[in-house]
């Protein structure tokens, strides 16, 4: 590990599959001992970033260094990572306790002291009693945990996780979420966790890298990149942002002021220095988080908007309200979530409501 | 699907004349391997076994039997081996070369088995290698290799890849790879390839004819025998031949059919 | 390895990179051994084989020089091109009685179930594990003087003197072929009908059509690939085949095969019969890349 605790550092890796380009010039540094999430859309190329670390791949250009040495050439069986494979990859063949054994088994780890881990091992997964099944016997969220269990025996530097919940139904998920979350401080392995779930990646992450088109396009921990994305990509990629596009105008260095369809915003600059220094009239987005905004409360706040209410969706715990603002001569609507209320939404189609955030609630990026 | 009483009936009859045509002359060599047969002549009233003793005595035909054994052993050997070695090279990548060399492979088993032995004989003799069961072996490999070849593949690629991926990444070595992970699953296929191929090479005449020095395997000692005329213990080795054959098939049938279920859930492993 | 310098030693996108550290040593190792028997057993023969073709005979002994004397002989000599010719047409009336014969078979297995199905399928197929040289034997003396269909067709009436039509000429070689190929017939047939989709004839009986004329205009059609399958397996393998004819054709039965075969030993001729087996792979490639173009075009389904 090197001063500053990175473990493994990704150097400029390009990657084309003949005319396609996969992956363009990324740079990555995961640190010891880190939940770390890729996130982006199918075809962003994380998966061929994690396939790259574990060996199954090789990079058109660029270094890939673990402890600040490079790996490129070490093959596969080598590298000190491990992989949990999307289809989980169980030796079909195989017991689970043969299965969760075989890094151990093949390394020539006499028999007994194989059986010792393993026992611990399928424990720590909570699969006591399946020992002796197989892989065809198991439930998915099983053959999941075994899985799991196979890549952590060998106690590798770093554990390759490839989308393991995309296979699972919903509720499912959720509670394996936490289950890995739970394991990896347990065990404190670093994770290299690939997904195309934002929930997901928020819900488990030290840290997020959201990836697209083989780009990186920001690297933050989960309430960095929620509260304050980058980029208009990263901004729609966490789902039911309101993203209003204007033009900038004047600001002085912790404000800047953006017009819009619906008026003059006043956002918050936090730490982007490429939006304090654009130039008036460029085209950007104002981001504003549907949580953020509250209805009629216009007195107090930096910002405010009227209109007439579209649609009220009703979506559990969290209510969304469509609002239609006035001043726009195309249909530019808001989403406003608020917790439910027992007696049912207080506001219905067709009212007139006043929308209120500040400032600091307003980001903005520049399209 | 759709049909009458009367069309299944000319179905039916149509069959029936079927196995007449498929089933004659395989019936009435059998049928006369129990009676007693004096002259050519099946004396239909007098049930024996005695074609079966005579069998065991006769010298030229176990010899032949002895050959035919050899040969179709050594060629499966051979031919698994090198099926089984090809079969893994065209699964690790895509070339054009692999391309090639399986139309190679394909070769001696689509073209008519004249054009395979006229080659090797003319092969043989230009090397100045003399023809002996050692060229029957060489041809009967190079026939039942395709056999061999796509039945492996054809496992081979059914198996997830990231099978072997995961082999890999726990640390695995090659060779523990193909010994723990990938010949468990392809046993069956192995060895009803094996079987298979070993029926054939039992039975094959032609390039045999083309390419044999002056051992004899069994269908050569039969063709012989025809110039000659058959003895009544032929009709007995007739009958333990298709019977050996059937049971061999079944047991290739057996073999391969019972595939274990590889890992499916969710998405398969395949790459982005 | 210093940072950039192990990037992608020359690995192209198409196969993986060595997985393990043996890898390295082994790969080459396999590509040699992989490469190089099929090549030395399969195509220097062939190589050898077509090399053959362009040489000749003259006085006993083989000359070396390259000539077109082989195929041209074939072309202008007045036996060979229409043995040939008889030949081709013999083979195409095997194929074609082999599925008329072959076609209501596959047709009645479709319409059989589970066990049933499974029954009439492995006695279809125990035909073919019985020695070869035996079968054409026994079909011989069936067809011969004494035969069995000789006295079948006597105590029918059909005949009163035992006819010697059906032996020792083209009509055996024509009716063993066909006794032996049937069940290479019945397969590829039973297979693409079976790919029907039974909603297709529903369809068909739904919107007013009579049984023969769902098979007419439905059933037919769409098990035309699996015909032209059957044509060609079984022509491929009658026209390669040179023993039976031997067998059962007589003075009068010569095949091409046979003619090729009789290069090989009483004629001595090594380069003519090499020319004239590679017309024949010529003809046999050219029937095989036909057959996959007619039934490989999938009939388009809805």
């Amino acid at each position: 590990m090197s001063t500053d605790g990175t473990l493994l550092e990704l150097k400029s890796i390009s990657k084309s599959f003949g005319a396609v380009e996969v992956l363009r010039r990324v740079n990555l540094a995961v640190r010891d001992g880190e939940f770390m999430t890729v996130l982006g859309p199918s075809g962003s190329g994380k998966t061929t970033i994690l396939r790259m670390i574990g060996g199954f791949a090789a990079p058109s250009s660029g270094d890939i260094l673990l402890d600040a040495r490079s790996i490129l050439g070490m093959p596969i069986n080598r590298r000190p990572f491990n992989t949990v494979f999307q289809d989980y990859a169980l030796f079909p063949h195989m017991t689970v306790a043969q299965n969760v054994g075989y890094g151990l088994t093949v390394r020539g780890v006499p028999r007994a002291e194989v059986r010792r881990q393993v026992a611990e091992a399928i424990e720590l997964v909570q699969l006591g009693e399946l020992a002796g099944r197989l892989p065809a016997q198991l439930s998915g969220g099983q053959r999941q945990r075994v899985a799991l269990a196979r890549a952590m025996i060998c106690q590798p530097r770093l554990i390759l996780l490839d989308e393991p919940l995309a296979a699972l139904d919903v509720e499912l998920r959720k509670q394996m979420r936490l289950f890995l979350k739970n394991i990896q401080r347990e065990i404190k392995t670093t994770f290299l966790f690939v997904t195309h779930d934002q929930e997901e990646a928020i819900a488990m992450a030290d840290r997020i890298c959201v990836i697209n088109y083989g780009r990186i396009l920001q690297l933050g921990t989960p309430h960095e990149v929620y509260y304050r994305p980058n980029s208009e990509f990263v901004a729609r990629f966490f789902g039911d942002n309101n993203l209003i596009e204007g033009r900038l105008v004047d600001g002085d260095g912790a404000k800047r002021r953006i017009e819009t369809p619906i008026g003059t915003l006043v956002c918050a600059i936090d730490g982007q220095p490429d939006v304090a220094s654009a130039e008036n009239g460029r085209r950007a987005f104002a981001v504003i988080r549907p949580e953020s905004v509250a209805f009629n409360r216009a007195n107090a706040a930096e910002n405010t908007a009227t209109g007439i209410i579209a649609a009220v969706s009703f979506g559990g715990a969290t209510t969304v309200t469509e609002v239609r603002i006035d001043g726009a001569d195309h249909a530019l609507g808001m989403r406003v979530m608020t917790p439910s209320r027992v007696e049912g939404a207080a506001l219905a189609p067709g009212e007139r409501v006043s929308l209120a955030w500040s400032a600091a609630e307003c980001r903005l990026v520049l399209a | 699907m759709i049909g009458s009483r009367a069309t299944t009936a000319l179905l039916i009859a149509v069959t029936a004349i079927v196995f007449v045509i498929l089933y004659g002359p395989i019936v009435v060599p059998i049928a006369s391997s129990f009676f007693v047969v004096k002259h050519g002549a099946v004396s239909w009233d007098q049930p024996s076994l005695a074609a079966y003793g005579a069998l065991i005595g006769n010298e030229s035909v176990l010899e032949a039997l002895r050959n035919t054994m050899i040969v179709g052993l050594a060629a499966v050997a051979g031919a698994m081996v090198l099926g089984t070695l090809l079969a893994f090279h065209y699964n690790a990548g895509r070339s054009k070369a692999r391309e090639i060399l399986q139309f190679v492979v394909f070769l001696p088993f689509l073209m008519p088995p004249i054009i395979t032995g006229l080659s090797l004989l003319i092969f043989f003799r230009e090397i100045e290698f003399d023809r002996s069961l050692v060229t029957v072996i060489i041809g009967h490999t190079v026939f039942v290799l395709a056999l061999v070849y796509r039945t492996v593949l054809v496992r081979l690629q059914s198996l997830s890849r990231s099978l072997v991926e995961a082999s890999y990444d726990l640390g695995a070595s090659g060779f523990q790879t193909f010994r723990y992970v990938l010949l468990p699953n392809l046993s069956s296929a192995m060895s009803g390839a094996a079987v298979l191929a070993f029926a054939l090479s039992f039975d094959e005449t032609m390039i045999t004819i083309l390419v044999t020095g002056t051992d004899n395997t069994l269908p050569i000692r039969l063709w012989a025998m025809m110039r000659l005329g058959f003895s009544p213990d032929i009709n007995a080795l007739v009958a333990l031949i298709l019977l050996f054959t059937t049971a061999l098939c079944l047991l290739a049938a057996r073999l391969t059919l019972p595939i274990t279920r590889t890992e499916r859930s969710g998405t398969a492993g395949r790459r982005p | 390895m210093s940072a950039g310098e192990g990037a992608a030693a020359g690995w192209s996108g198409d196969t993986l990179p060595p997985a393990t550290a043996e890898a390295r040593l082994w790969r080459p190792a396999i590509a040699v051994l992989a490469y190089g028997l099929p090549l030395a057993f399969i195509v220097v023969p062939l190589v050898a084989f077509l090399a053959y073709s362009f040489f000749s005979v003259e006085g006993g002994q083989m000359r070396f020089d390259l000539t077109l004397l082989n195929y041209r002989r074939f072309f202008t000599d007045e036996i060979f091109l229409p043995v040939f010719w008889r030949t081709g047409l013999l083979c195409l009336e095997v194929a074609a009685l082999a599925i008329g014969f072959g076609y209501p078979v596959a047709y009645l297995l479709t319409t059989l179930e589970g066990r049933k199905r499974y029954v009439l399928a492995i006695l279809l197929v125990i035909p073919l594990l019985m020695s070869y040289v035996i079968k054409i034997y026994a079909i011989r003396s069936i067809l011969g003087g004494n035969g069995f269909l000789n006295k079948a067709l006597l105590a029918i009436g059909l005949i009163d003197q035992p006819l010697t039509f059906f032996v020792f000429n083209l009509n055996a070689v024509l009716l063993a072929l066909t006794a032996l190929l049937i069940p290479f017939a019945i397969l590829p047939i039973f297979l693409s009908l079976e790919r029907i989709p039974r909603s297709l004839l529903d369809a068909s009986a739904d919107l007013g059509a009579s049984g023969a004329q769902t098979f007419a205009r439905v059933i037919l059609p769409l098990s035309l690939p699996g015909v032209v399958a059957a044509a060609t397996f079984v022509f491929v393998l009658a026209i390669g085949d040179f023993l039976t004819p031997q067998m059962v054709g007589g003075n009068s039965g010569f095949t091409f095969g046979r003619i090729i075969y009789s290069q090989f030993g009483t004629a001595f001729n090594w380069p003519f019969g090499a020319a004239l087996s590679v017309i024949l792979a010529a003809v046999v490639m050219a029937v095989i890349a036909f057959g996959a173009l007619f039934g490989g075009r999938r009939s388009k389904s809805p």
